[in-house]
Parts: C-alpha cells; sequence; structure tokens
C-alpha cells in the first residue's frame, strides 16, 4: 500500500482524468472549456460566499459518506444514507419547532443534535436487525427503507408538520434561536462543518484504535472467521449500522438547522448516493471522506456557477455529468492500480527466480 | 374499476421487462445495479429518437441501444475489472442523470414550450379486447405491454428448457463447473448484461415513448430499483415476477387513483405509495426458501 501503489497517487489523477474528460464535454456547447472553467474558477475564490459554498455542500456530505464507509468496513452495504438522513431531518424540524423558543440555544442544538442522531440510528438499526436475526440482504432493505421513510415524511409534510399558510409541502422556519451559530462571516458555513470534522475523526479513532473497531474491520475482512474468533458477528452487524444511522441521521441537523432552516419535500435528494462515490473515492477511510466531500462540496459549487454565468446557459445538471464521470474514473482506478500492482509482483518474481 | 386495472397492466409492463432483464443477468450472478441509470437513458433514448426521426418503432431501438451502451460500461468495469457491483452502479446512475440532463440541452437548449411526441397507440386485439371485464384489461394496451406478455412464456422456456438457460444459471451457481465445462464465464455474464441492458432501456423508453409522451430527468423517480426488487422478491423466477410486478402496478394506479377521488385529504396516500416498499422489506426479511443463484455479486477470477 505504500510507495508508488498508494492509492493517493492513483485517486488523485483518476479525479484529473476525469475532469479532464467533462471539461470536454462542454465542447458539444462549443464552449471553451478553458476559458470557462478559469472564468468559474475565479469566481468562486473571488466571492468569499461562494467560497465558503464549498464547506457549506460538503458538510452533509461527510456525514453520509461516513454512513457508507463505516458499514463498508464491515462488508455491509448501507445504500439508505438518504432514508437515514430523512429521518434525523424529521427529528430535527419537529424538534426545532417544538423546543426552538423554549431553551437556550446550546440546549436545542444539542437535543437536536440527539434526537436527530437518534432518528436515523433507529432506521439504520432497524436494517442491521433485519440482517442480523433473518440474514436479509441489508442492500436490498437499506435501499427500500429510504422510499417508505421518505413517504412519511411526505405524509407529515402534508399534514403534521405543515406550515401555517397550508399552501406548499414545507414546514415553517424554525426560530432563529434554533440555528446553528455561523463560524465565518461572510458565508453560509456553520458550525455544523466542524461537527462533520471531528465526527469524521472520532470515527477514525473508533474504527482503528477501539476493540469495537477492530471486531468490525474483523468481520469485514473475513466474518466467518470473526465467528469462530469469538466476535458475535449479528451483533456487529446490528451495531455497525446503528452507527452508520446516527452518522446519516446528523446531517439532518446540520441541515435542518445550518443551512436550510425548513424542511421541504426531496429534501437535499441526491447525498445518499454522492455518500457512496465518496466514500469509495476515499477507499472506505473516515479522514478521506472529509477530503473527498470537500472535492464533491466543490464540484457541486463549480456546476452551480458555471450554470450561472451569463450567456452560456449550461445546466446545472453538469454538476451529476462531473461527479458520475469522476466516480467512474476512480473505480477504474482501483482496477489499474491492481493490474500494475500484480504485473510488478510478477515481473519482481521472474527476476528473483533467474 | 375497469380503468383502474387496465391502468395497473400498464403500469405494471415496464417493471415487468426490467424485473425480467434483471432476472436474466442475476442468475448468472451479475446485479445489474445500474438499472436506475439504463432505466433513465432508455427513457431518453427513447424520447430523443422518437422526436428527432419521428419515427417511434426507431424511437424504441435507440432506447435499447442506449441500454446496451450503458450496460456495456457497467459490463467491463464489473465482469472484466471486477470492481464492485454496487458502487459501479451507483456511480452509472449518476452519470446517466448527468448525461441525460446535459445532452436533452445541447440537443435542444431551452425549449420555450416542452416538447411532445406521440405516443405509441393503443392496438385493441380483435375479439379478445371484447371479452367482458378482462377484455378492455388485458387486450386494450400499447405494443410493449403484449410483448411482455409474450416474453413471459418464452423467458421461462429459455430459462429452464434449454441448454443456453441451463449455462445462464450454472454460471450463478457454478461457474467454476461452467469454466471446466469450456464456457467462457465472463464473456456469459457480460452478455447476460448487454441483453438485460437493452430490455431494461426499452423498459425505460415506456415512460416516455409508452406513456407521457415527454420527457424529463425525474421520469424513473426510483422504478427502476423496483424492478430490481421484484427481481429478488419474485425468486429470480419469471413466474414470481409476474405476479410481483401486477401487486406494484395495481398499487401505483390505487395511489394515482385515491389521490384522483379524495383530493389531499387526510387518508394516508402515502401509505399505498409506500406499501409496496414495506412489502419488500417484509418478504425479504420474512421468506426462508430464497433462490439466491450462489455467486450473485461475486466476481470470477480464474486461478492461475
Amino acid at each position: 500500500m505504500k510507495g508508488r501503489f498508494n492509492v493517493l497517487y492513483f485517486n488523485i489523477g483518476a479525479v484529473v482524468v476525469g475532469l479532464i474528460i467533462s471539461a470536454s464535454m462542454l465542447l458539444f456547447m462549443q464552449i471553451n472549456p478553458l476559458s470557462v472553467g478559469g472564468e468559474a474558477i475565479r469566481k468562486i475564490f473571488t466571492d468569499h460566499y461562494t467560497t465558503g459554498e464549498i464547506f457549506v455542500k460538503a458538510t452533509p456530505l461527510i456525514f453520509t459518506s461516513l454512513a457508507f464507509a463505516f458499514t463498508y468496513k464491515a462488508n455491509l452495504y448501507n445504500i439508505g444514507a438518504q432514508g437515514q438522513f430523512y429521518a434525523g431531518s424529521i427529528a430535527a424540524i419537529a424538534l426545532s419547532l417544538w423546543l426552538g423558543d423554549v431553551l437556550p440555544t446550546v440546549l436545542v442544538i444539542l437535543v437536536v443534535l440527539a434526537g436527530s442522531a437518534a432518528a436515523g440510528a433507529a432506521v439504520g438499526g432497524l436494517i442491521g436487525l433485519a440482517k442480523a436475526k433473518f440474514h436479509a440482504n441489508e442492500f436490498l432493505v437499506s435501499m427500500m427503507s429510504t422510499y417508505v421513510v421518505k413517504a412519511l415524511m411526505d405524509y407529515l409534510l402534508r399534514t403534521g408538520l405543515q406550515e401555517t399558510k397550508a399552501e406548499y409541502l414545507q414546514t415553517d422556519a424554525i426560530s432563529k434561536n434554533a440555528y446553528l451559530p455561523n463560524i465565518v462571516s461572510g458565508t453560509r458555513i456553520h458550525l455544523g462543518f466542524v461537527l462533520a470534522i471531528v465526527t469524521a475523526v472520532l470515527i477514525w479513532v473508533l474504527l482503528y484504535k477501539t476493540p469495537l473497531g477492530f471486531r468490525i474491520r474483523a468481520v469485514g475482512y473475513n466474518h466467518n472467521a470473526a465467528e469462530l474468533g469469538g466476535i458475535r458477528t449479528g451483533r456487529i452487524f446490528t451495531v455497525a449500522f446503528l452507527i452508520a444511522g446516527g452518522l446519516a441521521g446528523m446531517a439532518g441537523l446540520t441541515e435542518i438547522n445550518g443551512v436550510q432552516h425548513m424542511l421541504l419535500q426531496d429534501f437535499n435528494a441526491s447525498i445518499g448516493s454522492f455518500g457512496i462515490g465518496i466514500a469509495i473515492l476515499a477507499n472506505g477511510n473516515p479522514i478521506g471522506c472529509i477530503f473527498a466531500s470537500i472535492l464533491f462540496g466543490f464540484l457541486n459549487v463549480m456546476g452551480t456557477t458555471m450554470g450561472r454565468l451569463p450567456g452560456l446557459s449550461i445546466p446545472a445538471s453538469i454538476i451529476d455529468l462531473i461527479e458520475g464521470i469522476v466516480m467512474i474514473c476512480v473505480i477504474m482506478s482501483y482496477f489499474l492500480r491492481g493490474y500494475v500492482q500484480s504485473s510488478m509482483e510478477k515481473k519482481r518474481m521472474k527476476k528473483a527466480g533467474a | 374499476m375497469v380503468n383502474l386495472l387496465t391502468r395497473a397492466v400498464m403500469m405494471s409492463t415496464p417493471l415487468f421487462l426490467g424485473a425480467l432483464a434483471e432476472v436474466f443477468a442475476e442468475r448468472t450472478g451479475m446485479m445489474v445495479c445500474a438499472i436506475e441509470g439504463v432505466f433513465l437513458i432508455g427513457a431518453w433514448g427513447g424520447f430523443i429518437g422518437a422526436y428527432i426521426t419521428g419515427s417511434l418503432f426507431v424511437g424504441l431501438l435507440i432506447a435499447m441501444a442506449c441500454g446496451m451502451a450503458m450496460a456495456a460500461v457497467y459490463g467491463v468495469i464489473t465482469v472484466y475489472m471486477k470492481q464492485h457491483q454496487v458502487v459501479t452502479g451507483t456511480a452509472l446512475n449518476i452519470l446517466a442523470a448527468g448525461i441525460c440532463a446535459f445532452f436533452q440541452r445541447v440537443l435542444f437548449g431551452i425549449p420555450t414550450s416542452p416538447l411532445q411526441i406521440t405516443t405509441l397507440p393503443k392496438i385493441a386485439i380483435p375479439l379478445l379486447s371484447k371479452i367482458p371485464f378482462l377484455g378492455p384489461i388485458f387486450f386494450n394496451q400499447n405494443i410493449l405491454t403484449y410483448l411482455a406478455y409474450v416474453l413471459i412464456p418464452i423467458s421461462i422456456f429459455v430459462l429452464f428448457k434449454t441448454s443456453l438457460g441451463l449455462t445462464l444459471r450454472s454460471t450463478g451457481e457454478n461457474p467454476e463447473a461452467v469454466d471446466v465445462a469450456g464456457i467462457n464465464v465472463n464473456r456469459v455474464r457480460f452478455l447476460a448484461v448487454l441483453f438485460a441492458g437493452a430490455v431494461s432501456g426499452l423498459a425505460g423508453s415506456f415512460y416516455t415513448v409508452g406513456y407521457l409522451g415527454m420527457f424529463t430527468t425525474s421520469i424513473i423517480g426510483g422504478r427502476g430499483w423496483i424492478a430490481f426488487a421484484i427481481c429478488f422478491l419474485g425468486n429470480w423466477n419469471p413466474k414470481g415476477v409476474v405476479l410481483g410486478t401486477l401487486a406494484f402496478g395495481l398499487a401505483d394506479a390505487i395511489a394515482i387513483y385515491i389521490q384522483a377521488v379524495s383530493g389531499s385529504t387526510i387518508f394516508p396516500n402515502e401509505l399505498i405509495i409506500a406499501l409496496p416498499y414495506i412489502l419488500t422489506i417484509l418478504l425479504t426479511i420474512f421468506r426462508k426458501n430464497f433462490n439466491v443463484p450462489a455467486k450473485l455479486g461475486v466476481p470470477y477470477a480464474k486461478e492461475s
């Protein structure tokens, strides 16, 4: 894993190749990608508000990518981070509307943090339990759970939680008292970004420095061997999903209390699937998830900024195109790395033999 | 009532085609996790094909070609590069959304009014469509629904009564044995994925060419995943898939019906929307006699 075969080099190479391919897509619109890209980057970095948006966009992605990466280490596939995030968002908005004016800010945030994590963990935990007790396919169950939670959210947006005006499918705005404090003036960067980084570091410690983390990784490498070694794999499945769900749920706090200040239909509809791509780009490493999320945050802002450049009518959907191409390049780079590594190995073996 | 059931059969059609495609691929050990993206690109390909050439038939062909192209990328990465299927699928689903939206803009700019195509005509089958009650439900549909009817017996026959079917099934259960028999495992899997891509692309085009006559990027909205789930619930068997698709199609039709009748009252219409998903989860949990292909999702590496 060291030296020339470091995953990082291959990943960076893949991202660069992906960006070049995506940029050349602009040629289809008879647009010079270099000048437009340069213009967009200049806009992003000269305008502090826009620079800040990178980190605002990255914040929930850190949580959802951790939610995938964490179970990935146990060789489980949690592709339901979107649903766990929605569960967290429902808890966050309900608690913020209820307690927003009653308690001091610190307490509101703490209660909402606990509530949104618990709601996400409940959804995640049920998936893990289904896997542990009934050997259900966690991939399918987690995917379907997203649609169930989304339906519940739509129902609540139409009934119990709908705004007082009862016009749109959205909630009332929460009280300013329940906002996550802004940490960089002139931008929308809020305390949630710090929370996300701290969480990622804690998850890294949990995975690599604690007995529980060891058990989770052991189950991931070979769950039969782990079982023989006295690890109760069923319990690990449940715990891993519980924690992953909690992580995705916490994005509910950062998005409701930090950015949107209300809940609406199809809220951040694609952070779940982006989370998977980010976790893969980071090779499941929690610290890597931070940087990969910031990269995706940047791509996201890049897409919207290019879309706003006057007179070009670049669709905002170019974000999906860029991110999809980058992800494919990264996946291919894992193959390339394995291929280069094994052929070098073979050469060395031959030399040693001769 | 008749309208409701007619609609249920209609909405079942693409789900059936998608799930059937998935059955063939998964029997060889390949989950086509890009199915949502294949549906979308099929819907888009069908739309632009029909819009530009003016021929619905060409539209359907282009839909199949687009689905196949996407499946080819998926197949190269998962079969030959042996990368993870779930992950590759997720990436391609995002990419498909990007491709459709971006090239829609490249081709048409921002149109002042939504682009429309005529949809596939309903064909009433003589005599059969005159059967009371059942006639209008089953025999006054468009050509894709009839194609689905024809595919039910053919797929059962091919999968369980021919040597091709045996090869497909063995590739998913015991690839080593297939390899020893002199059949190229990876080629079988790749071709199965290509086939699934073509059929799923056709399924996707149902939503544009067969039903709405226009394209939006949210047109599929998770229905590819439903087809994916139906394949599991149908126990990797075309017969099970038929039952599954009818159940989902009915739920879809009832949800639309209740919304139309009751407007937005407190009746939890969302419950009916969520019901198929809840059912999927419960069935996945409680059914014991699942017949999962043994090597589903496992790349085949020949020992050297």
